[in-house]
């Protein structure tokens, strides 16, 4: 039976950083990952001769190289990244569309922002940047109670179009809540999108990760593809007290430390041979906003015929912006228009992408696609992706008859490839910011949650996410 | 190992953290964290990287120890004689 100092379960982007992390000082570490790929979530697939990427409309966080403190030169700094190897590309600008609504345009530049609210909300300046200099004097990384969000914005902004506006592209970008989401978390995604900004590395998502997977393995870390998790095994003597795990092929592996990053729910599950944990309370604790997603390749000429000036749009067309599960399938009143390829300085390419995202339904997408032989699950894909084309199209101009190949995923397909129950892309709603894991007798001593789940998302808050919880937890101890 | 070694070591550390950080006018008395952009995270690493190289343990609460880099020289002194 083989052994290491750290088992991590999930080869994702906060696996792998944890990963880089432990392996650097030359510890023995072992990613698992389900899949026959890396990168979870945030991965890449071949359809048709193209290479379509799942995740990474943008990366969060653009930070110049100078700003020594910024998230993502702290992050390089730890995994031992240069920023050279993975090239930054800033967005053009991006904005916040609501129907009848003045627009709000946002870029790198925090400066836009404000103006732009100060020209749409000319009352609500004033209030807008105090509101700034008081989230900026807050250290949002303390663990503490829930609070929310939308309440202490409203109470600071006294205006709720401006709430809702502003709410918009973090809820989407990170919101595991209906409507809401805890202030620390808007505090940090506030920074991360509006005060900081996205931008795109040179290469594709598949690069990325080849990037990440190198450092690894350099620092002489394992990493076994295709091998499932099948439970993590609990000391006879002490249940709080891990062994190892079990394999889906019956292998079992020792280990001092077990990372687990493939969720909250998801972890309960795997833990639930030694402590009953509740199905009802597992079930509870799965999250339950899903998206759909498309992806639209053009000829590069269609570019001058629509919109297109832009990284990316968050719309809403509705009276009143809703950010839940929706009743349908899919809720194309809102959502998010994405053009990878408008970041400044990318080498020309005769295609260009487009890719709309959509709050989805996991039930009413899972009980369609039970039935393997009825062609239901395709022809409501086929018709779903039908209506929003014609929505986003009313925003961004006419693009169909172009269209040279798209696809499309749902909730199931991210459920299937990901195993994130009911395809939830931000996890639990229940986050667990200390990185412990708790049974009937206390804390798991040496089991810990990163990623996802831990509260910190996104490919720059999820690998954050793996490098703080090896440091506080592990690093050191072994 | 000599307490000038000592202490071309933690600079040649730091320099690995940080390739950027003039480490030509550090003050040795003054705490590093002042004179330096780095964080606690960046600290983490003095540990773990002696920890690699020479196989000494620190303990957490003898972090403080290494706030300088005379601290650091003193502290790790008589730990490191031997290697
Ligand atoms: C369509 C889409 C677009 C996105 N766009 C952006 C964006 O533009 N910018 C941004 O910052 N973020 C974006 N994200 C979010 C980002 O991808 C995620 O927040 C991040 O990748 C989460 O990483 P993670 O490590 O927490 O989890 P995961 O990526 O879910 O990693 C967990 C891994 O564990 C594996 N696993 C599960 N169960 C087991 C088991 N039993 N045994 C072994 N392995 C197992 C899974 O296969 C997976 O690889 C997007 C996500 C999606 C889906």
């Amino acid at each position: 039976m083989s052994s290491y100092s750290l088992i991590i379960i999930g080869g994702g982007l906060s696996g792998l950083a944890a990963g880089i992390r432990f392996a650097r000082f030359g510890e023995n570490v072992l990613i698992l990952e389900k899949h026959s790929r890396i990168g979870g979530l945030n991965s890449y697939y071949y359809r048709k001769g193209f290479l379509l990427e799942t995740g990474l409309h943008a990366i969060t966080n653009f930070a110049p190289p100078d700003v020594k403190s910024a998230p993502i030169n702290r992050l390089f700094r730890q995994l031992k990244i240069s920023r050279q190897q993975v090239g930054f590309h800033e967005q053009f600008s991006s904005r916040i569309y609501f129907q009848d609504r003045p627009t709000l345009h946002f870029s790198n530049d925090f400066n836009l922002l404000k103006d732009e609210i100060s020209r749409h909300f000319p009352e609500s300046i004033d209030r807008f940047i105090s509101f700034v200099s008081e989230i900026d004097r807050i250290n949002a990384f303390v663990p503490g109670p829930h609070v929310s969000a939308r309440k202490k914005i409203l109470a600071a902004l006294n205006n709720k179009l401006l709430t809702d506006m502003l709410l918009c592209p973090l809820l989407f970008y990170g919101s595991s809540e209906e409507n809401d989401m805890d202030f620390n978390q808007f505090i940090i995604m506030f920074r991360s999108i509006y005060q900081e900004g996205f931008f795109r590395p040179d290469g594709t998502m598949k690069d990325f990760l080849q990037l990440l997977k190198q450092k690894y393995i350099n620092f002489g870390g394992k990493i076994r593809l295709k091998t499932g998790v099948n439970n993590i095994i609990s000391s006879s003597e002490n249940k709080s007290f891990i062994q190892g795990v079990r394999l889906h092929s019956g292998e079992e592996i020792t280990a001092d430390f077990v990372l687990t990053t493939i969720g909250y729910p998801e972890t309960l599950k795997l833990l639930n041979n030694n402590t009953s944990f509740k199905k009802n309370k597992i079930d509870s604790l799965k999250g339950k906003l899903t998206f759909t997603e498309s992806i639209h390749i053009l000829p590069a000429e269609t570019k001058n015929k629509i919109t297109s000036d832009q990284t990316i749009i968050f719309y809403n067309i509705s009276d009143h912006f809703r950010y839940e599960k929706p009743a349908e399938a899919v809720d194309i009143n809102s959502g998010v228009i994405c053009f990878p390829e408008n970041f400044k300085d990318l080498p020309e390419k005769d295609i260009f992408q487009l890719r709309v995202t959509h709050q989805a339904n996991y039930d009413i997408w899972k009980q369609a696609s039970i039935n393997r032989e009825s062609d239901e699950y395709v022809n409501m894909k086929d018709s779903w992706n039908q209506k929003s084309v014609k929505t986003v199209s009313k925003i961004i101009g006419n693009y169909q008859e172009n269209v040279v190949y798209e696809d499309s995923f749902t909730p199931v397909t991210i459920e299937k490839y990901t195993g994130r129950a009911q395809g939830a892309i931000y996890g639990s709603a229940c986050k667990l910011k200390d990185g412990k894991i708790r049974n009937e007798y206390g804390a798991y001593e040496n089991l810990y949650i990163a990623g996802t789940d831990q509260g910190y998302l996104g490919i720059i808050g999820s690998m954050l996410s793996g490098v703080s919880i090896v440091n506080q937890h592990i690093l050191g101890k072994v | 190992m000599t307490l000038e070694e000592i202490k071309n070591v933690i600079i040649e550390i730091i320099q690995d953290i940080d390739e950027d950080a003039d480490l030509s006018s550090l003050n040795p008395k003054e705490a590093l964290r002042d004179q330096l952009d780095l964080d606690s995270m960046d600290f983490l690493d003095i540990v773990m990287e002696l920890r690699k190289r020479y196989k000494i343990q620190i303990p957490e609460a003898d972090y403080p120890e290494l706030a300088s880099l005379d601290s650091c020289v003193n502290y790790l002194g008589p730990r490191l004689q031997s290697s």
